[in-house]
């Protein structure tokens, strides 16, 4: 029952233009959507905060507080339901919500929740005339019908206030006085009594005085005003002011510190080793995109890990740059040359740059494995495991553990409290634990509670911009954060290698090495000590110590490495307090002797000749330098160029040579080996070069562009309007506004001051009119195509069509909204029109 | 981060570093729940595995110790995740016990019904227990009592074996304080007769760890006497008891020293054996006579309940027979003592000795014993002999079966080893391989006498006897010397050829030069390797055992073998 309590009264749009510069762009930074693309004028920008879809993206981020305090404007910020008929003031509004006057704590609370409703525009206020009441809260327009039949619990509005409810129940028999008790906090339908006779009685009896409305045949419902009064006048039995701080295991600091250490450096040497097999062995994308099953096995095995930890390092290497799909045909995952960088640098800068690029990924390797909807097994690295919300709930539950530090939060823990910040939105469980498993196993958190350099994360997350809304769906992984450019963008990660330092245990230079050809490293291993081992020993069980073995194939492969024996030994002993254990020594020793007996080389061509005197004078040919022929026999030459060029050369050098196959006939010279693979390199690895504006810019601008187009607007508008300033500008068909800064130009046509083709704004005014309860001019399009115009009044606009009711006609009629061609705000001209009853 | 001794690995290894001041104390602290894995020179390795944390719940230790244990001596944090699992596991023993109860007789108790519903459940434990009496107790047919324990172990889920047991025939066993004068043997001098001797304090430990545990295994060293041990645990006993040993010559050694170390006399000691059926108050018996079928069916049961064993020993734990085990499975009532030098069994079933003769009662580690004094140090020295041409062409070509044989034979070792017998002119030799016929061509070469399973017991403790006296100082012997023949004064072992990679065998034949000498000398072992073949391969297998238990060796070409010998 819309009831304009201001007759000819400020609407919604009108109190958004009234809004400050500073307030816009408030609105703007908190509903990003509503900028995106750019609305043409004010008026686009209040129909498009009153849509459907805006409010309900808005609701989402509401946390449970707002959610109250929203519901709470809704059942009294219009005035007929509140016991005193008066608007709503924030007075009222905590009378409504916290318990007692004495709750101050609380109450802060609440107004400060009030204050963002009202920044976000879901809370308006009504009250800007002279003379009107000073403040008057409403919900804006269509927020009522996205929060759901029942807000707060409460049924519809009935038809009366009870007034002395106490008295009137006095007489009421037996039964009625618990039937109403458990409606009285919702939900308020209840399913009316039929066998018991004392319940149909009282039923009957609250149904008779309107204590109690049927709903329908079976159900019965506990109307608005009825509800209030037995609640006593309040909308909610608790107001949930503060997240809930859920029981959690509390984590000591060193413990926290050590095991979030351990992981960190265990996910550097994951991915690590990622770059290094992939820059040997690319494996190669699947058609469908992602990593095979097999590549991701082998990848676990060479890691001595399981699958899971695989994904992390394979997509962790995949988000920071250092792998990408090299786009060949058939395509493989290459190295990329941010990688080399990468590698280069200590462990804590290392895992800087994967944790900056894990805090701003939207992928969810946590659905390896599992089927989409068309049933195939999703893989790591593919396309379709983007989703945009990931990188807020990844906030949100990093979040959630800085709210309390040292608890090791688990899942459900999680979840409740970011139920209470998103109660509209519940984040998916999986995801939930997912992002905690991949915290734990970065390191960002150390046994569940979140360590030091965890905390660090939040703070660069929190000043990082607010990711992409799921609307535009985004297809390139999010653009590591040194995008910001060289130097600069190091700030975030700098911060963060700085707090991981912080907790890593001090580097140990010292190898212990024994008679069992064993050695310990008992600490973290400098960077060196690392390198060696890694080349000249299998590494055993790793942790706060190292222990290695040496073996005659480890030996081998510091040898195959190009280390000499006498050369590995000066390096061991470098590092070790005491002297070299005779077997090491002699396991050394005895390796370089029998490695190297039967020696294998590369060569692309050979010469080979009956007459060693003929070859003799070719190595020694200055002019065929080019060609690095080596002698490998007496009667045998190798050369370092594809054997056409060396039949060339050798032609040119006036010898004549014939080519010769594999089983040494002659041959004809073609079929070139394919050169070696470049080192693959795609752009945009080093991070994408983006146009990075400030979020608060680009609002501003923005806010600035309707103020220009706004002024012409208002003065266009022949009704009274809250900014008066702005000359006659010229009636114009249409107003282009240019490209905006959050999207494409968007082209709208304002006819008339109040009136208005474009679908959106159409909506707005329909429902501004709504609420006002005025007359609109319907353009609507018949079912031959042929325009009418009806001058009705809009009564509800639901599920896609409009009611409204022709007071010419006398008649109600339903459109459907896609065919209203434009509408057109019937100004209160003649005050009629305006006020009816 | 303390500066702790130890560091805690994730894979739950401990590191534990020797030379830190608080090393020792460390060790001994550990040592109750962690197994010593290895012991090289700088950085012992322990791990901790159920069966070890269940050892020690079983000696009363309890996680909260462990922990604290852990957290007092490791050098950094201690992984959250270990902490739990030990907490975890160790909470598992003890939830179920065995014992008698006055009615219903032989009960399973637990302190958790989930617990009892769980393994009730498992379709393993189908048969062995009987009704329910209450919601914490069933009944268990008292002939199942070591089969359930084994299932509950493999259940994950130990008992403890509160049943108690048959008290067993009396018969008084003491130990003597000196050795008696009838015995014939005179060949250590520390057994003299009449001398004076009582149990060095690790063996009176670990009588007492075992007796006051009921049940359980000893892990001592070769050399540092087990045999006393055994001794001590019978005259704790005062009972009749059944000895099983691995082989005859092993039977009568025990004989030997009951006479000499207790009031038992010859005629109390019974021999089981192939030769000998004689049931005695104590008696010995073999596991080959024991697990000897006829027509499927093993003839020598009835000796098990021939008399009221109050005590079953068991020689060589590590080595007992999977029928052994089975026949223990029904022996659960009566008192078990095992001996060993190592729990690591090659077939892995640690586990059932655990369940079947029980948690490991007392343990240290050689290193400790051996700077104690009680055993011999040992200097080992790995062979390598380059291989002819014509031999190497031999073996490239060789079918891979026949591989090993090859390079272990390989002819060119028999210069080796008079190279080295020839360095050690007034040692004890020992001479020791795989093949007969290399060891044939050997024993003609050093003109010694050779030992192998063709030759009768007599023979061979004749040999063994002049060995001792010294009569002769040279023996050639096959794998039959392997276990429990006792040659004190050999201070030289020379080793030619092996089972392939047995580590078991190796610390074996180090043991049979461990006794400590007279005069205080080194012994001396040496591999003798072929190089760049299996037989080095196999042999950096079997040394890795030595090494890890802290028996440093060196690797000397056999072309440097004077020069590197003299600079000793």
């Amino acid at each position: 029952m819309p009831s304009p309590s201001t007759p000819g009264g400020r609407t919604f749009s009108d109190a958004l233009r009234s809004r400050s510069d500073e307030d816009l762009v408030a609105l703007l930074l908190r509903r990003p959507d509503l900028g995106r693309p750019s609305p043409s004028t004010l008026r686009s920008l209040a129909a498009r905060a009153s849509s459907r879809t805006s409010i309900d993206r808005a609701l989402v981020r509401l946390d449970v507080l707002e959610v109250q305090v929203l519901e709470a404007v809704v059942v009294l910020g219009e005035g007929s339901a509140s016991p005193t008929g008066a608007p709503l003031d924030p007075t009222a509004l905590l009378a409504a919500l916290t318990e007692e006057a004495g709750d101050e704590p609380d109450a802060d609370l609440v107004l400060a929740a009030l204050d963002r409703l009202v920044e976000q525009a879901l809370v308006w206020d009504a009250a800007a005339r002279p003379g009107g009441p000073a403040v008057d809260l409403r919900p804006s327009p269509g927020l009522a019908e996205a929060l759901g039949p029942y807000p707060a619990g409460l049924g519809p509005r009935g038809r009366r206030v009870p007034a002395d409810l106490g008295r009137e129940l006095a007489d009421a028999p037996p039964g009625a006085r618990e039937i109403l008790a458990a409606l009285t906090w919702g939900p308020p339908v209840g399913v009316a009594p039929t066998a018991d006779p004392r319940g149909v009685t009282a039923t009957r009896w609250l149904t008779e005085r309107s204590l109690l409305l049927g709903s329908d045949e079976r159900h019965v419902v506990l109307p608005r005003e009825v509800a209030l009064a037995l609640r006593g006048g309040r909308t909610h039995a608790r107001v949930d002011a503060r997240p809930p701080r859920p029981e959690a295991p509390q984590r000591p600091e060193a413990t926290v510190a050590a095991e979030s250490a351990d992981a960190a450096r265990e996910i550097v040497r994951h991915v690590s080793h990622v770059v290094a097999a992939w820059r040997l062995d690319p494996p190669s994308v699947l058609r469908s995109g992602g990593l095979s099953v097999r590549d991701l096995r082998r990848l676990a095995r060479e890691l001595g890990t399981h699958d899971e930890a695989a994904v992390l390092a394979a997509e962790l290497a995949f988000a920071a740059g250092l792998v990408a799909d090299d786009g060949d045909d058939p395509p493989s995952y290459a190295v990329t040359v941010a990688a080399t960088d990468w590698a280069e640098q200590t462990l804590s800068a290392r895992w800087a740059v994967l944790t900056a690029a894990w805090g701003a990924s939207p992928r969810t390797p946590w659905l390896v494995g599992t089927r989409d909807e068309k049933g195939a097994r999703r893989s790591p690295l593919e396309q379709d495991m983007h989703r945009p919300w990931v990188v807020r709930l990844r906030r949100a539950v990093l979040d959630a553990l800085a709210a309390q530090p040292g608890a090791a939060l688990d899942e459900d823990a999680v979840l409740e409290v970011l139920h209470w910040h998103t109660p509209r939105a519940a984040p998916p469980a999986q995801a939930v634990r997912g992002l905690l498993r991949e915290a734990e196993a970065l390191g960002v958190t150390g046994v569940g509670a979140l360590a030091p350099q965890g905390v660090e994360l939040c703070r660069v997350l929190a000043g990082s911009p607010e990711p992409a809304d799921g609307t535009e769906p985004t297809t390139a992984p999010v653009p590591i954060e040194r995008a910001a450019g060289p130097g600069g963008g190091g700030g975030a990660t700098a911060a963060l290698a700085a707090a991981l330092e912080g907790v890593l245990p001090p580097e140990v230079d010292d190898l212990l090495l024994q008679g069992d050809l064993t050695g310990i490293i008992p600490g973290r291993p400098s960077g060196d000590l690392e390198r060696l081992v890694d080349a000249v020993a299998e590494v055993e069980s790793r942790g706060a110590a190292t222990t290695v073995r040496f073996t005659p194939d480890s030996v081998v492969r510091a040898l195959d490495q190009g280390r000499g024996a006498e050369d590995l030994l000066t390096d061991l002993a470098a590092h070790s307090r005491t002297p070299l254990p005779q077997p090491l020594e002699y396991l050394v020793r005895d390796t370089a002797r029998r490695h190297g007996r039967l020696r294998v080389g590369a060569a692309m061509s050979y010469v080979r000749a009956e007459d060693p005197v003929l070859l003799t004078g070719l190595v020694e040919d200055l002019s065929l330098r080019h060609l690095t022929l080596v002698r490998i026999a007496p009667t045998v030459l190798v050369a370092h160029a594809p054997a056409a060029d060396l039949q060339d050369a050798l032609r040119a050098h006036g010898l004549v040579s014939a080519v010769e196959g594999p089983d040494g006939r002659v041959l004809r010279t073609e079929d070139q080996h394919p050169p070696a693979r470049p080192a693959p390199r795609r752009g945009g690895f080093r991070g994408r070069q983006v146009e990075v504006t400030s979020p608060r810019a680009a609002a501003e601008r923005l806010v600035a562009q309707l103020r220009a187009t706004g002024r012409t607007d208002d003065a266009q508008r022949t009704g009274p309007g809250p900014t008066t300033d702005g000359g006659d500008g010229p009636r114009r068909g249409g107003t282009d506004v240019g490209q905006g800064p959050w999207g494409g130009p968007e082209r709208a046509r304002v006819r008339e001051g109040s009136g208005t083709t474009d679908p959106a704004d159409a909506l707005s005014l329909l429902r501004e009119a709504i609420d006002a309860g005025t007359m609109v001019w319907l353009e609507v399009v018949g079912p031959q195509g042929s325009p009418a115009r009806r001058r009705v009044r809009p009564v509800t606009l639901e599920a896609g069509r409009l009611r409204a009711q022709d007071l010419v006609r006398d008649a109600e009629l339903t459109v459907a909204v896609h065919r209203i061609a434009s509408v057109t705000l019937d100004l209160p001209d003649d005050p009629d029109d305006g006020s009816s009853a | 981060m303390n500066d702790g001794p130890l560091i805690v690995q994730s894979d739950k290894s401990l590191l534990l570093e020797v030379d830190h001041p608080r090393a020792g104390e460390a060790r001994r602290a550990i040592a109750p729940f962690a197994e010593l894995e290895r012991a090289p020179e700088h950085v012992h390795t322990y791990r901790l595995t159920p069966l070890g944390l269940w050892n020690a719940r079983a000696a009363g230790h309890d996680a909260e110790q462990v922990v604290a244990v852990l957290l007092e001596y490791s050098r950094y944090s201690v992984p959250h995740a270990l902490l739990v699992d030990v907490a975890e596991t160790m909470s598992r023993y003890g939830r179920l016990t065995l014992s008698q109860h006055p009615t219903h007789g032989l009960v399973l108790e637990a302190t958790d019904r989930a617990v009892l519903a769980e393994v009730l459940k498992s379709k393993r434990t189908a048969g062995l227990v009987g009704e329910r009496v209450d919601d914490l107790t069933v009944l268990v047919h008292p002939s199942e009592r070591g089969h359930l324990k084994q299932v509950l172990v493999k259940l994950g889920w130990p008992a403890e074996d509160l049943a108690g047991y048959v008290d067993g025939e009396k018969h008084a066993i003491e130990l003597t304080t000196t050795v008696p004068p009838r015995v014939p043997d005179g060949a250590d001098p520390s057994d003299a007769p009449g001398k004076p001797w009582e149990m060095r304090p690790y063996q009176a430990q670990a009588v007492e760890g075992f007796w006051h545990g009921g049940s359980g295994v000893v892990v001592l060293p070769c050399g540092a006497g087990k045999t006393i041990v055994g001794a001590g645990a019978m005259a704790k006993s005062g009972t009749t008891t059944l000895i099983l040993v691995t082989n005859t010559v092993s039977a009568r050694q025990w004989r030997d020293e009951l006479v000499r170390r207790t009031s038992l006399t010859e005629d109390e000691i019974g021999e089981y054996s192939g030769a000998r059926k004689e049931i005695r108050p104590v008696t010995i018996a073999t596991y080959q006579v024991l697990t000897t079928k006829r027509k499927g069916v093993y003839t020598h049961l009835e000796l098990l309940d021939a008399r009221d064993w109050g005590l079953v020993v068991y020689d060589e734990v590590h080595l007992l027979p999977a029928p052994i085990f089975r026949m223990t499975a029904d022996l659960q009532a009566r008192r078990r003592l095992g001996l060993t030098a190592t729990l690591v069994r090659e077939d892995g079933r640690e586990d059932e000795v655990f369940s079947l003769i029980g948690p490991k009662r007392y343990d240290a580690p050689w290193k400790d014993i051996e700077a104690q004094g009680y055993i011999a140090p040992a200097d080992c020295v790995e062979v390598r002999l380059t291989l002819p041409e014509s031999d190497r062409m031999t073996y490239a070509t060789a079918e891979p079966e026949d591989k090993y044989r090859l390079a272990a034979s390989a002819t060119g070792k028999n210069r080796v080893v008079e190279q080295i017998v020839a360095q050690h002119p007034d040692d004890q030799v020992l001479v020791i391989g795989q093949y007969i016929d290399q060891l044939e061509e050997l024993a003609a070469h050093l003109d010694a006498p050779l030992i192998t399973g063709a030759t009768t017991v007599r023979e061979r403790q004749r040999l063994f006897e002049e060995f001792r006296s010294g009569e002769i100082n040279r023996l050639v012997v096959s794998k039959v010397a392997n276990f429990s023949i006792d040659l004190p004064e050999a201070s030289v072992a020379i080793q030619v050829s092996g089972s392939f990679g047995s580590r078991q065998e190796e610390a074996q034949r180090l043991g049979r030069i461990m006794r400590p000498k007279a005069d205080g000398r080194t012994a001396h072992f040496y591999a003798v390797v072929a190089r760049d073949t299996v037989d080095q391969d196999f042999a950096a297998h079997r040394q890795r055992f030595l090494a890890e238990q802290g028996y440093a060796y060196r690797i000397v070409d056999a072309e440097d073998l004077g020069i590197s010998d003299t600079a000793q």
